[in-house]
């Protein structure tokens, strides 16, 4: 067995994963991924995950090693947003040609990393393997290493083609790379017993930035974010922080896990949406903290911060209450967490019809199923056609999802509310709840909707 | 010296050389100029509430208007008819304005001649320049009708137009029989706006009562046709096609009153054309047997209407309609006045638009805009915005009326969106640059000559409106029809997205959101 198909079964085999401990053995084998239906819509590839997972990173270069097809249809496509280096949104592609097809791309590739050390020096490369250069054979792992010896520079292979499997275990097979790679080469500078590593989080639209100036606040320093506005050297060296939060749980679970079974960082799954789950994260990681002989007085600290915050967030939320209350909303999320903005809406009186759990653990359900109580209407995976038919027989006044949904509810007459990847509103911590509210408010209240529901006016009364 | 043969540079870049920099900095010291900072402190006092007071207490004083004078409409209205060239009886001046302004526009020629009044016609009366003026004009251009219009000039000293084309007719300028409609269009009362409804009302008058009573009145055999008059329009061009388009798909038997659209849009093809298009001079005259007039522009055609209603013809006016309501309305009543269905394709036309604004919504709600424009197209407008979810801020119409504020509060009022938004009717550009900087908006939207508000307030500038000089072929773009609502919100949407392309674009500064998707 090849390291690559080692590597996948080794992904699927997660521990910490709790829907995975509830399988045979022969169904794990499988995979936690479900098979691609052939003629059937699907989602990203594995390269597609990989790759998202990891661009954050912002010193360094990407290389995509494959035809144009896959970093010519993506490069720079996610608002993950950087507060330094921005050579993470600069499209590097070996551009393969018919006669790397026949002679192999290898040389190309060793020539192109070359040329990004000569023109940009950046800290490290990430070396991205694609459907093509895998199928001719193109070893990116034997040669990566080579060309880090060659160079001096870390040069890292993202060994995830895209027909190995789905969007999601791309995800985990970039955690693998940075696990393999990255994570432990480097020593940070100083360490405090404050340090911690936010695992999962990609400060889409600068989501980060919206908890971190609390983190701050309170001492807690951010060590390595995987990998929103990360820097190589952080993640190189996140090996030293004292405890770790898990953000995205089904994309980089495998890296929390092993973190702490390597280095023993304890860490926890949380969420930075909604006013009550950013004062659990907080308090949970002020916990981790105090574990591991932070100053006890963290807690306490946190409390303080949390009263005051949250205070601060209701008073400006109470305010959409009476233009919100008993609204239906149907949300269909992918990386944010259903549950904790479920709870946060219905916390201002808006009523949930519906939510995916499609990505959601079976925790995460639990917990939907202790919010939402018996009525909860979860949705495993919904077809557009189904999602179409729930927004048009009105049982919802408006969606929140992914870009991908939003042509079915405009279709069906519901607003639509982008809480996905190319949101432009940060939504996380207090402030982002309640731009989360405000933007709700806003699509609610549009005044297309009472045009996109009334049928032309002829139609209506039966003008001829 | 910066300036050399081989290489001239332009003034874009010559005054930048530093031989010129260091030139204007040293005659400073001759100019005896008030130093920086107290100049500055005046500037910024320009942008005070206090100044903003006196701004609006000034009483004789016009600054910037957002208005053009009655002639200016008179030749717009007259150069919709089949060859007729637009004759304006006073001094010639006032002509080449017209001529440049339309031409600057809407990038064609635009033929009119003027009566060249010098000081003797102002003493002793302009009889003899309308005689020798027609029939130059007639032999010269070769005109099927010669449309005759007023400039000050002419009114002060109080020409009869009638009897002197009568005279000039007797005296053989032109044929008897030829048509020449006149009406009196001084400029010191209204705006271009009235110098379109007089000339339109005073051609169709020519035509339906008896053309200066040389013939008898036409006698109205009602038919199913429907007349449609555009108004005073900078995207006429675009428009008139639109609303013909729309007619031809629903089947309407109709009438264009006054058709621009091709005599400002001639092809490139070796041949002049000094007249082309235009409503038919025996169209116009069979107008008058329509079941009803439709009006695009309540305000510009106030007087029309009215003449047409006292025909017996059935009368709909609409304000420079833009968006999804505003059109329903226009083709619901077409459909209603000439019995036709609308179709399908326009049908699917409308839930483009619909979808198309539902998609965007969300990056125009809430936004703030002030505009400015003629009466009928803030009208269009405002009702635009406020489907779109936007917030206008600053309504203002130099030629605006009591009745037209009324109107504007009326349509603020019925939506959530209109509240706190103010209507200024008779005020000027400078009024509204106290506007923007006392009650700053996000958006401005107006003419070319909002650019000097853009400048000054930094308010980005969305050009809808005439006359626009410094941006090419928009008139080519119709803003009516559902069709012309998208080109209207695709006009918004460039400028919203622009405005956060350059407010994050200074790189290791502000590109962190520099985004490709948006």
């Amino acid at each position: 067995m090849d390291s690559l198909a080692n590597t996948v079964q080794q992904v699927f085999n997660e521990p910490a994963c709790g829907k995975n401990l509830t399988k045979g053995d022969r169904e794990r084998k499988k995979g936690c991924t479900q098979a691609l239906q052939p003629g059937a819509a699907a989602g990203g590839c594995a390269f597609d995950g990989a790759k998202i997972a990891l661009q954050p990173i912002t010193d360094v270069a990407h290389l995509v090693h494959g035809p144009i097809a896959c970093e010519g249809n993506s490069w720079d496509n996610r608002g993950a947003k950087s507060s330094g280096p921005l050579l993470y949104r600069t499209g590097f592609t070996t551009d393969i040609n018919e006669t790397d097809v026949v002679f192999g791309g290898e040389k190309r590739l060793f020539r192109a990393i070359k040329e990004i050390l000569a023109k940009y020096d950046p800290p490290a490369v990430f070396v991205y393997q694609t459907c093509v250069t895998a199928l001719i054979g193109d070893d990116i792992e034997a040669l990566c290493k080579a060309a880090s010896a060659r160079f001096g520079k870390p040069i890292i292979p993202v060994n995830a083609p895209g027909f190995v499997g789905s969007k999601n275990l791309g995800n985990k097979l970039a955690g693998e790379a940075l696990l393999e790679y990255v994570i432990g080469t480097e020593e940070p500078g100083y360490t405090t017993p404050y340090d911690i590593n936010i695992i999962g989080e990609y400060n889409l639209a600068g989501e980060l930035w919206q908890v971190k100036p609390l983190l701050a606040e309170l001492g807690i320093r951010v060590l390595a974010c995987i990998s929103g506005d990360a820097r190589y050297h952080e993640v190189a060296s996140s090996h030293r922080a004292r405890a770790a939060m898990m953000v995205c749980s089904k994309a980089m679970i495998n890296v929390a896990r092993k973190m702490e079974e390597r280095y023993g960082i304890p860490f926890f799954e949380g969420s930075f949406y909604g006013v009550s789950d950013m004062s659990e994260a907080l308090r949970e990681i002020a916990r981790l903290l105090v574990a591991r002989d932070a100053p006890a007085d963290l807690s306490a600290r946190v409390e303080v911060l949390v009263a005051r915050e949250e205070a601060r967030a209701w008073a400006r939320l109470e305010a959409y209450r009476p233009r919100l209350q008993g609204k239906r909303v149907l949300l269909i999320t992918g990386g944010v967490k259903s549950w904790s903005v479920v709870a946060a809406l219905q916390e201002i009186g808006i009523e949930i019809v519906g939510t995916s759990v499609k990505k959601s653990t079976k925790e995460d359900k639990e917990r939907i199923k202790n919010i939402m109580g018996d009525e909860a209407h979860m949705i495993e995976d919904m077809t557009p056609r189904e999602m179409y038919k729930l927004l048009k027989d009105a049982r919802a006044d408006i969606m929140l999802s992914g870009g991908r949904s939003q042509f079915v509810a405009l279709k069906a007459k519901v607003p639509w509310l982008d809480i996905n990847q190319e949101r432009h509103h940060a939504y996380a911590g207090y402030d982002g709840m309640v731009a989360l509210v405000a933007e709700i408010d806003k699509a609610l209240y549009n005044p297309i909707w009472g045009q996109v529901r009334r049928p032309a006016p002829w139609d209506a009364e039966g003008v001829s | 010296m910066s300036q050399n043969a081989d290489k001239v540079l332009d003034h874009f870049s010559l005054f930048r050389s530093q031989e010129y920099v260091d030139m204007f900095e040293n005659k400073k010291a001759f100019e005896n100029a008030v130093p920086v900072a107290e100049l500055q402190s005046a500037v910024d006092w320009t942008k005070t509430r206090e100044y903003r007071d006196l701004n609006f207490a000034r009483e004789a004083l016009v600054v910037n208007p957002a208005k053009a004078c009655q002639p200016l409409g008179a030749v717009f209205a007259a150069v919709g008819f089949e060859g007729t060239l637009p004759f304006v009886h006073g001094s010639q001046g006032c002509v080449a304005y017209y001529r440049s302004h339309f031409s600057r526009h809407f990038k064609e020629p635009t033929s009119c001649v003027s009566s060249s009044m010098t000081e003797d016609a102002a003493v002793f009366g302009g009889l003899n320049n309308m005689i020798d003026g027609l029939a130059n004009a007639y032999n010269l251009y070769k005109p099927k009708m010669i449309a005759v219009s007023t400039t000050c000039m002419a009114e002060v000293i109080g020409d009869d137009l009638n009897a002197f084309i009568k005279t000039a007719k007797e005296k053989g300028s032109v044929p008897a029989a030829f048509d020449v409609p006149f009406t009196h269009t001084p400029a010191f009362v209204g705006s271009h706006v009235t110098g379109y409804d007089n000339t339109m009302r005073s051609i169709l008058e020519h035509f339906w009562d008896g053309k200066a009573g040389t013939e008898p009145p036409l006698v109205r055999e009602p038919r199913d046709s429907i007349n449609l008059i555009g108004g005073f329009d900078g995207y006429a061009v675009g428009n008139m096609r639109e609303v013909k388009r729309l007619f031809s798909l629903m089947g309407v038997n109709y009438t264009m009153l006054g058709d621009n659209s091709d005599v400002w849009d001639t092809p490139t093809d070796g041949h002049f054309r000094m007249y082309d298009g235009g409503t038919k001079l025996e169209d116009a005259a069979a107008a008058v047997h329509a079941k009803a007039t439709i009006s695009m522009q309540e305000f510009c055609t106030l007087k029309t209407l009215a003449y047409a209603a006292k025909k017996g013809h059935e009368v709909a006016a609409f304000n420079h309609p833009i968006g999804v309501a505003a059109t329903d309305r226009f083709l619901m009543e077409v459909a209603r006045l000439s019995g036709r269905p609308i179709p399908e394709e326009i049908t699917r036309e409308r839930g483009r638009l619909v979808d198309a604004i539902a998609d965007s919504s969300a990056h125009i709600h809430g936004k703030k805009f002030a505009l400015y424009g003629d009466p009928d197209l803030t009208l269009g407008l405002t009702g635009f915005l406020l489907e779109l979810g936007a917030e206008p801020v600053h309504i203002l119409a130099s030629n605006g009326t009591p009745d037209w504020e009324a109107r504007v509060h009326a349509l603020l009022d019925a939506s959530p969106f209109g509240k706190g938004c103010h209507v200024y009717p008779g005020r000027d550009l400078w009024h509204m640059r106290s506007l923007l900087f006392t009650e700053p908006v996000d958006f401005l939207i107006g003419n070319t000559y909002g650019k000097f508000l853009e400048r000054d307030t930094r308010t980005p500038l969305i050009r809808i409106g005439f006359p626009i000089f410094d941006r090419h072929h928009h008139h080519r773009y119709p803003l009516w029809g559902y069709q012309g609502a998208m080109n209207t919100l695709v006009k918004i949407l460039d400028k919203v997205f622009d405005v956060t392309d350059a407010d994050t674009m200074i790189p290791g500064k502000t590109d962190y959101s520099f985004d490709i998707i948006r």
